[in-house]
């Protein structure tokens, strides 16, 4: 595993689904209500990001943007390290805003482990599964673009991906899409209107089933479970750096 | 219009035996690598084959234009290769010494193929491959390969790439993969690479999948031949998917230059279980040190059958036969395209060419016309190119053609 593709990954694609979980999470968004913080994030040698939480909403750009409150780190172990809890951030910006990293900041990624790496028993509530799978789906198609541009192998997956974008999608529930262009790839979390090819899960249990890894991608498409068309050469190279988000997310 | 096929006895197959075989139907000839695409399109077992054609599960027949990815050349079940085979079954099959007709068939392929001064005989096109490296670097004690983009030289670990599951860099590491027909390029190669390629590997040309097959430029089969005289690199022409369809005596005849390794399978025995890698005599020694062989490599049945295979292939003719009924194919499915404002371009030679219907990029129009062909009785695919087979009969091609136009209309209406 490399670090340096393990820590866009965390910013990127763990940090940045902060986004998504405000949208969908009743007490994150009741934490981030009157909240008017920007948090920049930057990595030497690495990625940087800025987390935006702004009347009620939790925007992310990639890039130091405006911030109130910056976290350098000299390392991308020492930024990986802040994310699995063995790192304290000390931040170099907005120290009179420190009470906003301690308290909210750390509830709201607690609440975001809570749906990604989930008790079995609460997955048993409908509402619960539907938002933890959903999250998971936009950390893994933020993770198939970091691994395709900074994993070794997997840019050797991505450097076999023609130029377009790959739709990933429940069927009659969330989509979204992996551009490629001259081999880089670049996540978009909206479903696109056309697509060059597409991968789509019949139904968010067997999506759920497959970022679990409790059923094989290929007997799903042959028992029509997941729907696979278009540029097909794509999604079978998609398919090769989703083998290896397993590595960085198990 | 005609009906459309159902495949009730195909899917219920196909659940039960995902439950006791790793997808149920691994590799090429499973929906998921065979890119079926919608699934429900496509049948998933046979019931039974003969001549151009084949029966699913649930009863509906197809012309077949797959010819099992390749080993039905003649038809399947064809009698002369029947009979030889099954003379030689009732003298013995896999036995503690080999049999007399192993020699007689390497006598007939050294006979047949023009670059061959021996025959060494495996099961898989990939056993044949794989001999074929292994030769090239025991020969030149050399560890890099050149392949060219797009390139498919079978299953082993050193024809995958680095991303593949079970694969290892240490298999592929010394694999150069470089753009197909560009001489610059492998003239670069063999500069930064003095003294280190143990071998060139190429199909005779390109037919990748997903993509127009494109035929060798003029002269760049000749120059490749040079760069490896020059650079004392082994020439390994991988004839297992076109050996046979286009020239008997070999793909690397029929561009005009010399192959110093050929590896043959498919076409070679009409189904039987044969591989052969065949090379020129500098090469025998070299292949007798190797310590590779398997259970099965010296039965007798595929070699009888091989033999009766390649005799009728001469007798009709086949490279010309196939590639004049491809072409009349090929002509008729333009045509039908063309009526409904379809662009269907078909590359390769015309005994195994490949379709795509050029005005959508992404092919989800060209899927949808093939589905449409499958669900009424024509076995195309969307990704791989197709075989001729010799059984094929002008009828089959004027129906193929019929229900291909009935396939573009439906098409036409839905865009």
């Amino acid at each position: 595993m490399d670090s340096k593709t393990l820590a866009y990954i965390n910013l990127h694609g763990i940090l940045a689904n902060l986004v998504w979980l405000c949208q969908m999470d009743d007490e994150a968004k009741k934490l981030i209500e009157g909240v008017d913080i920007a948090l920049a994030i930057e990595v030497k040698d690495g990625p940087s990001g800025t987390l935006t939480f702004r009347d009620g909403k939790c925007t992310y750009a990639e890039g130091v943007g405006k911030c109130d409150i910056k976290l350098p780190f000299s390392s991308c172990d020492k930024f990986n390290g802040m994310i699995n809890g063995t790192v304290t951030p000390f931040p170099s910006k907005g120290l009179l805003k420190i009470g906003f990293l301690l308290k909210t900041f750390t509830k709201l990624t607690d609440i975001l482990e809570s749906y990604l790496r989930p008790a079995p028993e609460k997955l048993e509530d409908p509402v619960f599964f539907k938002k933890s799978t959903e999250l998971m789906f936009h950390l893994i198609a933020s993770a198939v673009s970091q691994i395709g541009n900074h994993d070794r192998i997997g840019k050797h997956s991505a450097s076999y991906i023609v130029d377009g974008n790959v739709k990933l999608g429940i069927e009659n529930g969330i989509a979204m899409q992996i551009v490629a262009k001259d081999s880089h790839l670049t996540t978009l979390h909206t479903c696109p209107e056309d697509c060059t090819a597409y991968m789509m899960f019949e139904n968010i249990n067997t999506a759920r089933d497959l970022f679990d890894g409790k059923v094989n991608a290929v007997v799903c498409v042959g028992l029509g479970q997941v729907r696979i068309g278009g540029m097909i050469s794509m999604v079978d190279n998609i398919n090769r750096i989703l083998d290896r988000v397993a590595v960085y997310l198990a | 219009m005609r009906p459309v096929n159902t495949y009730t006895k195909s899917q219920e197959a196909f659940r039960r035996a995902c439950k006791v075989i790793p997808s149920g139907i691994y590799g090429h000839q499973g929906p998921a690598e065979g890119c079926y695409v919608p699934v429900e399109a496509w049948p998933l077992y046979t019931s039974k084959a003969q001549g151009s054609w084949f029966w699913d599960l649930d009863g509906n027949k197809y012309i077949d234009y797959m010819c099992a990815y390749g080993p039905n050349i003649l038809g399947y079940n064809d009698p002369d290769v029947d009979e030889a085979a099954a003379k030689q079954r009732a003298i013995g099959d896999c036995t503690t010494l080999p049999q007399t007709v192993m020699i007689d068939f390497a006598d007939l392929l050294v006979d047949t193929v023009a670059c061959a001064d021996w025959a060494f005989f495996a099961k898989n096109g990939n056993d044949a491959t794989t001999a074929a490296v292994m030769t090239a670097r025991a020969h030149t004690r050399r560890k890099k390969l050149i392949m060219f983009k797009g390139y498919y030289h079978g299953v082993s670990p050193w024809t995958q790439k680095i991303d593949y599951a079970g694969v290892l860099e240490e298999d592929v590491v010394n694999n150069i993969v470089l753009p197909w027909n560009d001489v610059a390029a492998l003239e670069q190669c063999f500069a930064e690479n003095k003294g280190q390629i143990a071998a060139v590997v190429s199909q005779p040309y390109m037919h990748g999948n997903f993509h127009d097959n494109e035929l060798p430029a003029p002269g760049f089969w000749q120059k490749v031949r040079q760069l490896c005289d020059e650079n004392e690199t082994v020439l390994i022409i991988d004839d297992v998917r076109a050996g046979f369809r286009m020239d008997l005596a070999g793909s690397d005849h029929y561009f005009g230059f010399e192959a110093d390794l050929i590896c043959f399978c498919k076409a070679l025995a009409n189904g039987y279980n044969v591989s052969a890698l065949c090379g020129k005599a500098h090469l025998q020694n070299t292949v007798s040190s190797l310590s590779f062989t398997g259970s099965y490599w010296m039965s007798a049945v595929p070699f009888a059958a091989g033999i009766a295979c390649i005799e009728k292939l001469k007798r009709i003719d086949a490279a010309k036969l196939l590639n004049e009924k491809g072409a009349k194919l090929r002509d008729g499915l333009v045509a039908a395209g063309k009526k409904y404002g379809f662009d269907l371009h078909v590359t390769g030679v015309p005994s195994l060419f490949y379709l795509r219907i050029a005005d959508d990029p992404t092919l989800k129009l060209h899927q949808a016309w093939i589905a449409e062909c499958v669900k009424r009785g024509v076995f195309f695919t969307t990704h791989h190119n197709h075989f001729i087979n010799a059984a094929l009969s002008d009828q089959d091609i004027a129906e193929t053609i019929e229900i291909a136009d009935e396939a573009f209309s439906i098409v036409a209406n839905r865009r």
